[in-house]
C-alpha cells in the first residue's frame, strides 16, 4: 500500500499566528477586540452589495421591466463607477427566464416566493462576482465559474429519477422531503403522520385558506434573515432563481416525532457529461429550505445532497432556520455530490432565548464546496454546537466559512472543525469567526479546528478568528495543522498494532470523531463508508482495517 | 528462551549501537543458541544486587575473552560452553524473562539524561515492584522498554526472553509478550474500544500463527475478560479511553493486558486514581492473570497495592538508577519513614 502520510512540505497557510496544537484558554478582559488575528477583518461578504445599496429599493412586482433595465437604472444612481457586472446580469436574466409562468402562481406561498425573487434580483445586480481580493474569497477560487456556460436546470416534467433506494436512510425512520433540481417532488416526498399544525412541504402549496395564522406568519421569514446576517452574491442568485422552497414548520411546543430527511437531487440536465469534449456546460439548480421552530418546538433535520453521477451541475442552495425561544433544532448535513459538481450553500440561523441549535456536517463531494454558515443570537442563554468535517481529495476544494454572533449574555457555543486533505491538488479552507459583542457577558465559547494533511503539497487555509468585545467571557480556541498524534500512534504500536495499520485507524478515526456525532446511525454508517472508500482509493488508509462500520 | 546475543553485545561495546549490531549479526551467523546470562547469575543466590554484581563480573569475563583475541563468534562459543555447564548445575531455577543491564537513556529532543545505568533481572513467576520519588525515572524506564519514540537509548542492554528488545519495533515487543500499562493512557477519539481490542488481539494472534478472531468470536472472548474485571460491556462501545475517568482508564489497561495475555506486564501506577473497590478489582484481576511462567513489574508509590500482590523484590529508583533492592519490608520502611529513612540506609551500606 502506498501511503503518503507525511505532512512535511505541505503548503500550510494560516492567517493567524497560532500553530500550536494545544487549546489555549483565553480569559479576556478588554474593551477592544482582544483576540484578533492578522487579516481577521469583518467578513467582506456582500460588502459590495451594501456599498451599492445607495440604490433605492424599488418594490418591483414580477411584471416590472426587464432585469437589464432595472440594473442599468440602478447603476446610474450608484456610486460604483465600475458599472454592472455583465456576467451576473446575463446569469440573472437566465435565472429569471427559467421560472415558468405557472410557478408564478397565486397561493400565499407562491407570492412570498415571487417577492423573494424580486428582492434578490435587485441585490444580485448590485453585486460583483467575488475574487481573491474579497476577504471572504481570498483562498477560494470561484472565478472559474465565469468561464463555464451556466444554465438553470430545466425543470419541466421529466421522469422522476430513481435514486431514493440509494440514499442509505430507511424511509420508515424519517419524514422525507425531496427536491429534484430545486423543485419539490410530491411523489418522492413522504410526510404522512405529521403532528397537527406542523407542516413539511412545498411553499407553493401553502394558501391563505389552508394555512393557520402561525404558518402564514412563518412565511414572513422567507428571505429575511436576522439583522447582522451577512449576505453574499450566491444568496441573491439563489433567491433570484428559486423555483420552489421547502417549508418545515413546527408550531409552538410541538416535538416532531421523526427526523425530517431533506434530499436534494441534482440531475444535471443540460450540463456536460464528464470527460465530454470541450464540455463547459454546467446546470444550475437553486433549492431553498425554510425552517421555523416556534417556541418550545423541537425538530431534527437531515439534509442530504446527492446527484446524477458524471454530470456537471451546480447546486446553489439556501437554508434559513429560525429557532424561537426554548426551541431546539438539530441539523445534520451530508454533502455527497459528484466530484465534478459545484456546491455552494448558505445556512442562516437565528436563535431565540434558551434555544438550541446543533449542526453536524460532512462535506465530501464536489469539486468546489463552499458553505457559509451564520448563526445570530437573538436572546440570552443559547446553545450552539457545530461539528463539521470535510474531505478534500484530488482537485477538490472544501470551504467552510462559519460565523457566530453573540449579542446576549450566557450563550454557550462549541465548535469542532476537522478536515483532511489527501491529495496535493486538494484544498481545505476554514474561516471560523466567533464574535462576542458588548452585551454577551459570561459567554462560554470554544472553537477547535484540526487539519490533517496527508499528501505533499496539500493545502489548507485556516483562519480561526475570535472577536471579543465583552469583558467577562470564557473563550478557548485552538488550531492544529498536523500529522497524526505521535502518542496515539505509539499507543497502537504498544498494543501490537503495526504503524501502518495504526495510521489507517487514526486517519479514519480523525473523521469518525465528527461522523459519530451524527444522530442517525444509518447516515453515520453511510458516511463512514464513503469516507473510508475515498481514503482507501487515495491510498491513505488500508481498507481492511477493522475500525468503524 | 535466551540466546547468548546479550553476552556478545556486552563483549562488543556496551552501549554503542553500531558495534553491537555488527556483533549480533556475527553471533547469529555462528548459530549459537544457549541459555542466557540470567541463569548463570542466579548461582550467587536470590538477592538482586548480587545478581547484578555477578552480571558485571560476567561482563568483565567477556571483555577478557575479547581481549584475548577471539572473534565475537568464538567468544560466544566459549561462553556457551560455560553456560551449558552452569545450567546443568541449577536445573530448578526459573528462567529469566527480562534482563536489563546498564541501561542509559536520554530524551530524544533535548538529550536530557534520564536513565543512568539501570540494572534489573526478572524471572518467570516473580513480581517486582519499583518505588521512587516523582521524577526519578520510573515511567521513563518502562516506556524505554516498550520502545517509546520520545527516548533514545544511549547505553546498556535489555533482553526479553533472550532477545534484544532494542532490535525490535514497539509492536514486535508486544508480540513477544511484553505489555506496559501506561501511567497516563491516551484517548483515541473515533476508535471504539471493541475495534481497538480486537485489532490488538488479532495482531498478537497473527504473530503467534493463530487464527484471527471475527467480531462475534472476539465478543465472546472479551466478554469473559470484562466479567473478571467487573467492567460494564458498554465500555466496548465507547471510544478508547475517551472521557474515561482515571480509574476507568486503569481498568481498561488491565482489560487490554488480559486480552493480550502478555508474559511480562509492566504496570505503571495501576493503583493511582482508583477508589477502594476499584483497587481491589484491579488487583484481584492482576493476581488472577499471574502464572508460573509470567512476571509482573509494578511501579507504585504506595504499599496498599503490594498488600494485594506481594512482590518478590522491591527496588528503589533514584535519579535514573536502581539504588536499593530488598523485599516487601523495604516498602514498609518507605511507608513508615519516607525516602529519607531509606536514603540513610543506603548511605550506611
Ligand atoms: N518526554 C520527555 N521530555 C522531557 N522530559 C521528560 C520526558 N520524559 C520524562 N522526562 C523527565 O524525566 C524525569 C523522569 O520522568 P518519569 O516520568 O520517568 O518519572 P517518574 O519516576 O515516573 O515520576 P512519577 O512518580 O511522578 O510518575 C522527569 O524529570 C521528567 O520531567
Ligand atoms: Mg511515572
Amino acid at each position: 500500500m502506498a501511503m503518503a502520510v507525511a505532512a512535511v512540505g505541505a503548503a500550510v497557510a494560516m492567517a493567524g499566528t497560532l500553530r500550536q496544537s494545544a487549546v489555549a484558554p483565553l480569559r479576556v478582559k478588554a474593551v477592544v477586540p482582544a483576540v484578533r488575528f492578522r487579516g481577521a477583518v469583518k467578513l467582506g461578504v456582500g460588502t459590495r452589495a451594501s456599498v451599492a445599496g445607495a440604490v433605492k429599493a424599488e418594490e418591483s412586482g414580477s411584471g416590472s421591466g426587464s432585469l437589464r433595465d432595472q440594473a442599468e437604472a440602478s447603476f446610474s444612481l450608484s456610486k460604483d463607477v465600475a458599472g454592472p457586472d455583465f456576467f451576473i446580469l446575463d446569469l440573472a436574466e437566465k435565472l429569471e427566464n427559467s421560472v415558468e409562468a405557472e410557478q408564478q402562481g397565486e397561493t400565499l406561498g407562491s407570492r412570498a416566493l415571487a417577492n423573494l425573487r424580486d428582492r434578490s434580483a435587485e441585490k444580485a445586480l448590485n453585486s460583483r462576482w467575488p475574487t481573491s481580493k474579497d476577504e471572504a474569497y481570498r483562498f477560494t477560487d470561484v472565478r472559474f465559474l465565469k468561464n463555464l456556460d451556466i444554465s438553470p436546470t430545466p425543470t419541466h416534467s421529466v421522469a422522476t429519477p430513481d435514486f431514493a433506494s440509494g440514499l442509505g436512510l430507511d424511509e420508515t425512520e424519517t419524514f422525507r422531503l425531496v427536491f429534484v433540481d430545486g423543485v419539490i417532488s410530491e411523489s418522492l416526498s413522504k410526510v404522512d403522520g405529521l403532528a397537527d399544525g406542523a407542516y413539511v412541504g412545498s411553499i407553493c402549496k401553502i394558501s391563505a385558506e389552508n394555512a393557520g395564522s402561525s404558518l402564514s406568519q412563518a412565511l414572513e421569514h422567507l428571505g429575511k434573515p436576522a439583522a447582522g446576517t451577512q449576505d453574499d452574491l450566491f444568496t441573491f442568485l439563489n433567491g433570484l432563481g428559486v423555483q420552489d422552497a421547502g417549508v418545515i414548520f413546527a408550531p409552538e411546543g410541538v416535538h416532531i416525532a421523526k427526523p425530517i430527511h431533506v434530499v436534494y437531487y441534482s440531475t444535471g440536465r443540460g450540463g456536460s457529461k464528464h470527460g465530454e469534449e470541450g464540455g463547459t456546460a454546467i446546470s444550475l439548480a437553486s433549492p431553498r429550505l425554510l425552517v421555523v421552530a416556534e417556541t418550545g418546538a423541537r425538530v431534527e433535520i437531515i439534509e442530504q445532497f446527492v446527484g446524477a453521477p458524471d454530470q456537471t451541475y451546480w447546486t446553489n442552495t439556501v437554508c434559513e432556520i429560525h429557532i424561537a425561544d426554548g426551541a431546539e433544532v438539530s441539523h445534520s448535513c451530508s454533502q455527497e455530490q459528484d466530484r465534478g459538481s459545484v456546491h455552494i450553500k448558505q445556512t442562516q440561523v437565528s436563535q431565540g432565548e434558551k434555544s438550541t441549535y446543533k449542526l453536524v456536517e460532512a462535506e465530501i463531494g464536489g469539486r468546489l464546496s463552499r458553505h457559509n454558515l451564520q448563526v445570530i443570537q437573538l436572546g440570552p442563554e443559547t446553545q450552539t454546537e457545530f461539528s463539521t468535517f470535510s474531505l478534500s481529495s484530488q482537485r477538490q476544494v472544501q470551504d467552510l466559512h462559519s460565523r457566530l454572533v453573540l449579542n446576549h449574555p450566557r450563550g454557550i457555543s462549541r465548535q469542532l472543525h476537522k478536515c483532511i486533505v489527501t491529495h496535493r491538488s486538494g484544498q481545505a479552507v476554514f474561516d471560523g469567526n466567533v464574535k462576542v459583542n458588548r452585551y454577551a457577558q459570561q459567554t462560554d465559547a470554544g472553537q477547535l479546528s484540526r487539519s490533517l494533511l496527508l499528501a505533499q503539497g496539500a493545502t489548507v487555509n485556516v483562519k480561526p478568528n475570535l472577536q471579543i468585545i465583552a469583558d467577562d467571557v470564557k473563550c478557548t480556541h485552538g488550531a492544529a495543522i498536523s500529522d497524526l498524534e505521535e502518542d496515539q500512534l505509539f499507543y497502537f504500536q504498544a498494543r501490537g498494532i503495526d504503524a501502518l495499520t495504526a495510521r489507517s485507524a487514526l486517519v479514519f478515526s480523525f473523521a469518525a470523531d465528527v461522523l459519530q456525532s451524527l444522530g442517525n446511525d444509518s447516515l453515520q454508517k453511510r458516511l463512514e463508508g464513503l469516507v473510508k472508500s475515498s481514503l482507501a482509493s487515495d491510498g491513505v488508509v488500508n481498507p481492511n482495517v477493522p475500525v468503524g462500520l | 528462551m535466551a540466546s547468548c546475543s546479550s553476552c556478545c553485545q556486552h563483549v562488543a561495546t556496551p552501549g554503542v549501537g553500531g558495534f553491537a549490531a555488527a556483533s549480533r549479526r556475527e553471533t547469529r551467523a555462528a548459530g549459537v543458541q544457549v541459555v542466557g546470562a540470567g541463569r548463570l547469575q542466579l548461582k550467587k543466590g536470590a538477592v538482586c544486587g548480587e545478581e547484578l554484581f555477578r552480571g558485571q563480573s560476567l561482563q568483565g569475563l567477556q571483555r577478557r575473552v575479547r581481549r584475548s583475541g577471539g572473534s565475537v563468534a568464538v567468544s560466544a562459543n566459549a561462553l556457551a560452553a560455560q553456560l551449558q555447564e552452569e545450567r546443568a548445575e541449577k536445573p530448578s531455577e526459573a528462567r529469566v524473562i527480562l534482563e536489563v543491564q546498564g541501561l542509559r537513556a536520554v530524551v530524544a529532543d533535548t538529550r536530557q539524561e534520564i536513565l543512568n545505568g539501570v540494572d534489573l533481572v526478572i524471572r518467570e513467576g516473580e513480581v517486582h515492584a519499583i518505588m521512587g520519588k516523582n521524577g526519578s525515572g520510573k515511567s521513563t524506564l518502562s516506556k524505554v522498554l516498550v520502545g517509546h519514540p520520545d527516548y533514545e537509548v544511549t547505553g546498556g542492554t535489555a533482553m526479553f526472553k533472550g532477545e534484544n528488545l532494542f532490535d525490535k519495533e514497539p509492536e514486535e515487543r508486544s508480540h513477544c509478550g511484553l505489555f506496559l500499562s501506561f501511567q497516563s493512557p491516551v484517548e483515541i477519539p473515533g476508535v471504539s474500544n471493541m475495534d481497538f481490542l480486537r485489532m490488538a488481539c488479532n495482531a498478537r494472534r497473527k504473530a503467534r500463527s493463530l487464527e484471527e478472531l471475527g467480531p462475534l468470536e472476539f465478543y465472546g472472548f472479551v466478554a469473559e475478560k470484562l466479567g473478571a474485571l467487573n467492567m460494564d460491556p458498554k465500555f466496548l462501545d465507547r471510544n478508547v479511553n475517551e472521557g474515561f475517568s482515571g480509574g476507568e482508564k486503569k481498568r481498561n489497561e488491565i482489560l487490554q493486558l488480559s486480552v493480550l495475555e502478555a508474559d511480562m506486564a509492566i504496570l505503571d501506577e495501576i493503583d493511582s486514581g482508583l477508589d477502594i473497590d476499584a483497587l481491589r478489582d484491579v488487583a484481584t484481576a492482576v493476581v488472577g492473570l499471574k502464572k508460573e511462567n509470567n512476571a509482573i513489574l509494578m511501579i507504585t508509590h504506595y504499599q496498599r497495592l503490594l498488600d494485594y500482590i506481594t512482590p518478590t523484590y522491591v527496588h528503589i529508583m533514584e535519579e535514573g538508577r536502581i539504588v536499593k533492592t530488598g523485599d516487601m519490608s523495604l516498602a514498609s520502611q518507605l511507608e513508615a519513614g519516607g525516602y529519607n529513612a531509606v536514603q540513610n540506609l543506603i548511605a550506611k551500606n
